[in-house]
């Protein structure tokens, strides 16, 4: 078990180290230097001049990738090339609204998932089974920005029931105007990925309820409902657990798209007006953070992995 | 009908008062939906156990012996399960007329099951004890935890685990196969039920912890005075351990009666058919009587008896075509079979063939040293075992270390071991499917580990394999013409050319050319494993390496199959490396044995030397082990089970490797590795070869 963390964690290092390379290079590649932007079109060759000195560009390379690397490992990301703030504070304005947003749409999608998936699995030839099977193909059919406009216009502007526009309410705050403001964001992002975890569970289940141990549970005498809440849920939420995993990772990545729709001042919105202004140092600094961030869910992941299932832990 | 076989009941226990049975199955159908219309898996299967009694369900696959039980007690999940009608009696309740939660109030109360295949039969994430401390507290609110866990504690204390409190805490992967099915044993007989079915408990085991499980079994119904109902495919286990038996085939029992009526003096022609397929460890038999043709189809049931289309002595008469028998009370049994008479004879009219198989002339004379087609000299294989957070090797498994054999044209070297004795991975090192660690393999004299690819090529081509599951060795999307044509496609075989040899490939392995646009599919087992030997034939090779090529068919096919090899083998002189884990078969077909355990050869010799004159403590443990087919004079039968499992291959014991599980073990062993030397003929790894000879070992206590 040890062994096993340490080897991940080690593998953590590495990839993070190789994403930041990544990350670091994929900026440079795009096209247009960021004094050219800043400066706009009619700026003169020493102020062009100037600004690249003041922003480190007329470094090496390799230079510049070390100094932001070294920079980076003790918390300083640099600074926006626009605002001038340091690059952390800005990201740190950013992340308590997309985790909330996050926490909010795993909730949902948790609470939707669980049951649509089991009853899936278990009724499938079911009325209430053949319709929740209908809300899964339609779920992961329905594209979420899509869903998100139709929402807006259906509960915003027609019935007046939500704010079109979501603005960040911290939940300890105002719990009843945080709710308000990232039920609908969160609605929109919940539909499509309750609909992929339920496929996955609903599949695992179905897989489990054919093996052998659970015929030994009913052999026992074990009551339905304990054979499945004590012996198949346990075993069917392995690759379960992956995926959500992977779904928090992106929530936490800032859903880019939801963010644009609902104007939630989130981290993708963060990101995607920072690629549009070539703020380099913003962009490269967001993204190592959602790079960072996918990886220690992953780390989480296989810890949690490790807890549900003995043959991991033990070996 | 039922009045029929509950006089069967009464008379096979013809005491003061009249027995009542703790289970009975009436007139059981089970019925699934498939796209080729319902399918009847169980048609009228009828029987009844008593409390203190094992009655032996026997059949192949497909005979319905199973299922029935298992739709009995409700445990039957598939979604394509169309009707279950009939009787399950359980003390005074139908079974069958229980609503669910009733059913299972009497599950693992009053009946329990013992699954095949424990490891998968238990739940992975949880820890065994409290697997096993569920069965009691689900029919015991009261019962505490504590308690609970003491009663557990006791439970595998008494079916053998040792180290039952730290075994509690343990999940299911900690635990050998034979560990975890003394497990499901525990878990069986925590209630102490009435009624113990065991479907298969020994199947997926190696025969030594088979002879413990089984002894095990008896100790249960001892303990518990439950009647058992032992289902299996395997007549030796039925012949071992079973008071009564009932015969399955096409969904019923055809016969049933005491244990020795049914081996000696069988009333169904089914019966003694199987009984002449039977390989037998006791006696060298010159050729098996295999039954021609398949198992019945369940979709299609035949309106006469289902077995009349193979039976030997119907020769078409129309009352076995058209008239469905009915068991009849015969001679304290009862067997459905218009002419139980002639039955009875089938036995006894088996030609007496105990002569020396030797006697073929197209087999050279033993003492005549044919050039070895194989050859094998010192060979080792080594994997890795990698841990740590480089996942360095950190230990090797020695599957195959150091062996040595010979195998001349026209012979068979039957390699026999239990599982992980390393007899596969050297199988496949013959062909380097594995790449030797050490060592030299030769074909017809190239050396296998130092030739290049197109040398390795046309070596592959001279020796050919055929594996254990033709399930999995074909190709499922090609026609079986075409996977059989494959190895001369490869050779450039032109295409006219290729058809025309299929065709004569399949004539030779008893297929119907007409068959061979057909998908693998649509063929049953037996058939699979003839299509994979004509693709190994396809290329005529000099060698065929046959890993378990039986081992996944019926008794009845299988000796279709065996004799098949045997014929093969007479026309081409191909050389056998034939590799397998049942004694019995090896005995059938193998010219000279080899007996593995732990990555060696522990002994070797001619079939006679190592099965009538066995002096290594581990081959004599293996036969002793091996449930013999005759219930006549079992209760006499001198036998001790080797204790314990076959000891990881990562570290295996110093000195002699068997020394570990072996009754007659001295320090000496522990020191010192015993040598393959020459003994009475053949070759043995012992240091007391001389002194085993005859004696009967006594586990020293």
């Amino acid at each position: 078990m040890y062994g096993h963390l340490v080897r991940r964690l080690l593998q953590f290092a590495v990839v993070l180290l190789l994403g930041s390379v990544a990350v670091w290079g994929f900026t440079f590649a795009l096209p247009g230097d960021p004094a050219t932007v800043l400066l706009g079109p009619n700026a003169t060759a020493a102020e062009l001049a100037a600004t690249r000195a003041r922003l480190g560009l007329d470094e090496s390379f390799a230079g510049q990738y070390l100094s932001w690397v070294g920079h980076a490992v003790t918390g300083d990301l640099g600074a926006s090339y626009y605002s001038g703030r340091p690059v952390v504070s800005e990201l740190l304005d950013r992340i308590p609204a997309t985790v909330q947003l996050a926490g909010v749409a795993m909730f949902l999608t948790l609470v939707i998932a669980v049951p649509v998936g089991i009853t899936v699995a278990l009724r499938p030839y079911s009325v209430a089974g053949r319709v929740l099977q209908g809300y899964l193909t339609a779920g992961l059919a329905v594209p979420t920005f899509w869903l998100g406009l139709l929402l807006i216009i259906v509960l915003a502007v027609q019935l007046r029931w939500l704010p079109a526009s979501s603005d960040y309410v911290p939940l300890w705050e105002d719990p009843g105007g945080a709710l308000t403001a990232t039920i609908l964001p969160a609605v929109a992002i919940a539909v499509h990925t309750s609909s992929v975890t339920a496929r996955f569970l609903a599949t695992s289940l179905g897989e489990v309820m054919g093996k052998d141990y659970i015929r030994t549970a009913r052999a026992k005498g074990v009551p339905e409902r304990d054979v499945i809440r004590r012996h198949a849920l346990r075993n069917a939420s392995l690759p379960t657990v992956t995926i959500v995993g992977l779904q928090l990772g992106t929530f936490l990545g800032g859903t880019v798209v939801i963010e644009a729709v609902f104007n939630y001042p989130g981290l993708g919105r963060l990101l995607y007006t920072a690629i549009g202004e070539r703020d380099y140092a913003l962009v490269q600094g967001g993204v190592l953070f959602v790079v960072a961030t996918f990886l220690l869910l992953n780390l989480l992941v296989d810890v949690f992995y490790a807890v549900l299932d003995p043959r991991i832990r033990l070996t | 009908m039922s009045g029929v076989v509950n006089d069967v009941t009464r008379t096979a226990h013809s005491g003061a008062t009249p027995v009542v049975p703790v289970l009975s199955l009436r007139d059981l159908v089970v019925e699934f939906g498939t796209p080729l219309g319902v399918v009847r898996a169980v048609d009228g299967m009828t029987y009844d156990v008593v409390g203190g009694e094992t009655l032996g369900v026997v059949g192949e696959t497909g005979s319905g012996k199973s299922v029935s039980v298992l739709a009995a007690l409700g445990l039957l999940s598939s979604p394509n399960l169309r009707r279950v009608t009939g009787q399950a009696v359980l003390g005074d309740v139908d079974l069958l007329a229980l609503p669910q939660p009733e059913l299972r109030r009497r599950l693992g109360r009053d009946v329990a099951v013992i699954f095949q295949d424990a490891i998968s039969a238990l739940n992975p994430v949880q820890r065994v004890g409290q697997q096993i401390a569920e069965a009691l507290r689900v029919h015991d609110r009261a019962l505490s935890a504590a308690a609970a866990r003491a009663r557990v504690v006791e439970l595998l204390g008494m079916v053998g685990v040792p180290h039952p409190a730290t075994r509690y805490d343990q999940y299911p992967h900690q635990f050998s196969g034979g560990m975890c099915q003394r497990v499901m044993i525990a878990m069986a007989i925590a209630n102490r039920p009435k009624v113990l079915i065991a479907d298969e408990p020994t199947t997926a085991l190696d025969v030594s912890v088979q002879a413990q499980i089984l002894d095990l079994l008896r100790v249960a119904r001892q303990e518990t005075g439950a009647g058992v109902v032992l289902i299996t495919h395997d007549l030796g286990v039925v012949a071992e351990t079973a008071d009564r038996v009932g015969v399955t085939y096409g969904g019923r029992i055809v016969e049933s009666g005491d244990v020795t009526q049914i081996f000696t003096r069988p009333r169904h022609p089914y019966t003694a058919a199987l009984l002449g397929a039977l390989p037998r460890l006791d006696s060298a038999s010159h050729r098996l009587l295999p039954i021609p043709g398949q198992p019945p189809d369940p979709s299609e049931p035949p309106p006469g008896c289902a077995f009349a289309p193979r039976c030997p002595i119907s020769r078409g008469r129309t009352v076995c075509t058209e008239v469905r028998p009915e068991p009849v009370a015969t001679g304290g049994g009862a067997s459905a079979c218009h002419f139980p008479d002639e039955a009875a004879s089938l036995l006894a009219a088996k030609p007496d063939d105990d002569s020396e198989p030797d006697s073929e002339p197209a087999v050279e004379p033993r003492d005549e040293p044919a050039d070895a087609v194989l050859d094998v000299r010192d060979a080792v294989a080594r994997f890795p075992v990698r841990s740590g957070v480089f996942a360095r090797a950190s230990a090797w498994v020695h599957a195959v270390d150091g062996v040595s054999l010979r195998v001349p044209a026209g012979r068979t070297l039957g390699l026999v071991g239990e599982s992980g004795c390393g007899k596969t991975t050297l199988a496949r090192l013959v062909l380097r499917l594995v790449e030797p660690t050490a060592g030299k393999i030769l074909v017809d004299g190239d050396d296998v580990g130092r030739a290049g690819r197109s040398q390795l090529r046309r070596i592959r081509r001279r020796a050919q394999m055929v594996f254990q599951d033709p399930y999995a060795s074909l190709n499922p999307r090609l026609s079986v013409g075409d996977n059989v044509a494959e190895p001369l496609r490869l050779q450039g075989v032109p295409q006219g050319q290729r058809r025309s040899q299929v065709a004569e490939l399949f004539t030779r392995v008893g297929l119907r050319t007409e068959h061979a646009d057909r998908l693998p599919a649509e063929f049953s087992g037996g058939q699979r494993q003839r299509v994979a030997i004509a693709r190994a034939l396809a290329s005529r090779p000099g060698l065929l390496i046959l890993d378990e090529p039986v081992s996944a068919l019926d008794v009845s096919v299988q000796a279709q199959v065996l004799n098949l090899l045997a014929d093969l083998q007479r026309e081409t002189a191909m050389a056998y490396l034939f590799v397998s884990h049942d004694l019995a078969v090896i005995r059938q077909v193998a010219d000279e044995v080899a007996v593995m355990y732990l990555g060696r050869i522990v002994e070797s010799g001619s079939v006679r030397r190592v099965y009538e004159d066995p002096r290594h403590p581990y081959t004599r443990a293996l036969l002793a082990s091996v449930p013999v087919p005759d219930p006549v004079g079992r209760a006499g039968r001198q036998r001790v089970p080797l204790g314990g499992d076959v000891p990881s291959p990562v570290n295996p014991p110093s000195g002699c490797r068997f020394r570990t599980r072996c009754p007659i073990a001295t320090d000496l062993c522990a020191e010192e590795e015993p040598p393959l030397r020459l003994v009475a003929g053949g070759h043995t790894a012992c240091h007391f070869a001389e002194r085993t000879a005859g004696q009967v070992l006594e586990a020293r206590s």
